[in-house]
């Protein structure tokens, strides 16, 4: 049961780990902004189904697509003047995130928020235990959306112009590939991938604004455990950490659930510091 | 075919080409010549569009080309193997290949670009399913060639392409080189080795603390004083 919770959180965290992950491999950038992305998604996903009546299997593509707009908006009026100060662009994304953090306070209010579930009861699982059908659909749903990011990084035009300009910027480009195109792209993509777990995410766990830093910082210690820049690194570090979290809020002690994650990170930054999929340098 | 006329490029504020005038004409084979630091590779990046001229202008096929992007320029059929062959080195041969067919109108013809690429290099298709970076050297140039072959380039610029290979591997390149050029690929190399150059090329230019100081067919720089003391130890 407490692994199954595991799992199933693990997965929502590599998504929303993936969408650090392309950011820093692709632009160097660390998006700091990651989780107000996330609480933003959240909050307009429970507006539009609550107070709009729309339906939430409608809600939720649209606050990802809202964000994924945001993203692309804030890569270009923002980001893009940094380029070539990492620098700048670390500071850039700190206010960001300050900024919008507050925003999120003036316009949604300090009242957590819970979109509506999807669908409701349970399902035995394996015979052993009853298990929310929300949070199995929410496994699927994320299941479904990793497999499409694998899908479209390996094996699409779009994804592998993004592995090149990762690779070298200046080749790609001498190649014929526009690269401030890519760099929109993807941070739009990256800031849809925090959207996506927010939409999931926000109906098992409500969102607050102030909620967003640790839901950065859960991503960046996915990121790190993975390894810089690995997708597979995501998935595993995600696993892992939600597996950790869960098993040691079970047997532990629950309010000790946000010290193992960082209790690992320390392990794996003193062993092995370029993380489990990394790439030594 | 590539006309540049007296271009003069800043990197930050030192100058490093003094009113560059360099010609190619459709089907040639040009090699420009010149030590380390001369300005060769500058002179290069420059007709790609990673540097701009602060003034002169670069005409492709009667185009003014100065000053646009580098993924423009690779759209309109001007394609490069750099100095150091900067594969992707994460990515397969076969990847890398297709990442060279990128722009536009070449993908369509991707396959049959392939299989050109696969006839003047066939170990690269024994390699393909194989990590970039774990080729050897002359096999990583073969791939770079390929790679910008795969855009169907009309004009081919080639860095230090005897850069770090051995004497062998070079002579064969060079001959695929010429092979190319007959199939209608117009190609600029970029050479310390110059005896070598000179003797698979058209024409030469020599650049020397950026500027042009010498230029002329590949036989006359050959028997040219000056370049048999300085350029090739005789």
């Amino acid at each position: 049961m407490y692994l199954t919770n595991g799992i199933v959180i693990g997965i929502i965290y590599a998504i929303s780990a993936l969408g650090v992950t392309l950011i820093v491999g692709i632009m160097k950038v660390v998006n700091f902004a990651h989780g107000e992305l996330y609480v933003f998604a959240g909050y307009f996903s429970y507006y539009m189904s609550v107070s709009l009546g729309l339906s939430p299997l409608v809600a939720m593509p649209l606050s990802v697509f809202l964000v994924f707009l945001i993203g692309l908006l804030m890569e270009k009026a923002l980001i893009r003047p940094t380029y070539g100060d990492d620098m700048y662009s670390l500071i850039v994304t700190f206010i960001l995130s300050i900024v919008l953090q507050n925003l999120a306070l003036l316009i949604f209010g300090p009242y957590p928020n819970k979109p509506p579930n999807l669908i409701f009861g349970a399902t035995n699982l394996f015979g052993l235990f009853y298990y929310g059908n929300q949070r199995l659909l929410s496994f699927f749903i994320s299941l479904a959306i990793l497999l499409f990011i694998f899908y479209l990084i390996k094996m699409t035009w779009f994804g592998k112009s993004i592995r090149a300009v990762s690779q070298d910027r200046e080749m790609a480009s001498r190649i014929g590939i526009d690269h401030y195109r890519i760099n929109m792209l993807s941070f739009g993509l990256g800031a849809a991938l925090a959207a996506a777990a927010g939409v999931i995410l926000s109906p098992i766990f409500p969102v607050t604004p102030s909620g967003s830093a640790a839901i950065s910082l859960t991503a960046f210690v996915v990121v790190v455990l993975g390894g810089m820049g690995s997708l597979k690194g995501c998935l595993v570090g995600g696993l892992i950490l939600g597996i950790i979290e869960n098993l040691g809020a079970a047997y532990i002690s629950t309010m000790y659930r946000g010290i193992f994650g960082f209790i690992l990170l320390i392990l794996v930054l003193v062993f092995r510091p370029w993380g489990l999929y990394g790439q030594k340098t | 075919m590539l006309d540049v006329k007296e271009i003069e490029i800043f990197r930050g504020e030192a100058q490093i080409l003094w009113r560059v005038s360099l010609t190619i004409q459709e089907g040639e084979i040009v090699t420009l010549l010149g030590a380390n630091g001369a300005g060769k590779t500058t002179f290069l990046e420059s007709v790609l569009g990673v540097h701009h001229p602060r003034s002169g202008e670069i005409y492709f096929r009667g185009r003014n080309i100065s000053g646009i992007n580098p993924f423009d320029i690779a759209r309109i059929g001007i394609s490069s193997v750099p100095e150091g062959r900067r594969l992707f080195k994460d990515m397969t041969v076969y990847e890398n290949l297709e990442m060279g067919a990128y722009p536009k109108r070449a993908r369509s013809s991707l396959l049959e670009s392939l299989t050109w690429v696969f006839s003047l290099f066939p170990v690269l298709e024994v390699r393909k399913k194989q990590i970039a970076g774990t080729l050897s050297g002359g096999e990583q140039q073969m791939l770079a060639i390929g790679r910008a072959l795969m855009s169907k380039p009309q004009l081919l610029l080639i860095d230090e392409l005897s850069l770090g290979l051995s004497p062998k591997i070079t002579k064969e390149i060079y001959e695929t080189i010429q092979k190319l050029n007959k199939e209608g690929v117009t190609i600029l190399v970029i050479e310390q080795n110059a005896a070598l150059a000179l003797r698979y090329s058209n024409r030469g230019y020599v650049l020397e603390t950026g500027r042009i100081t010498l230029q002329g067919s590949s036989t006359e720089l050959l028997n040219d004083e000056h370049i048999r003391k300085a350029y090739l130890g005789m």
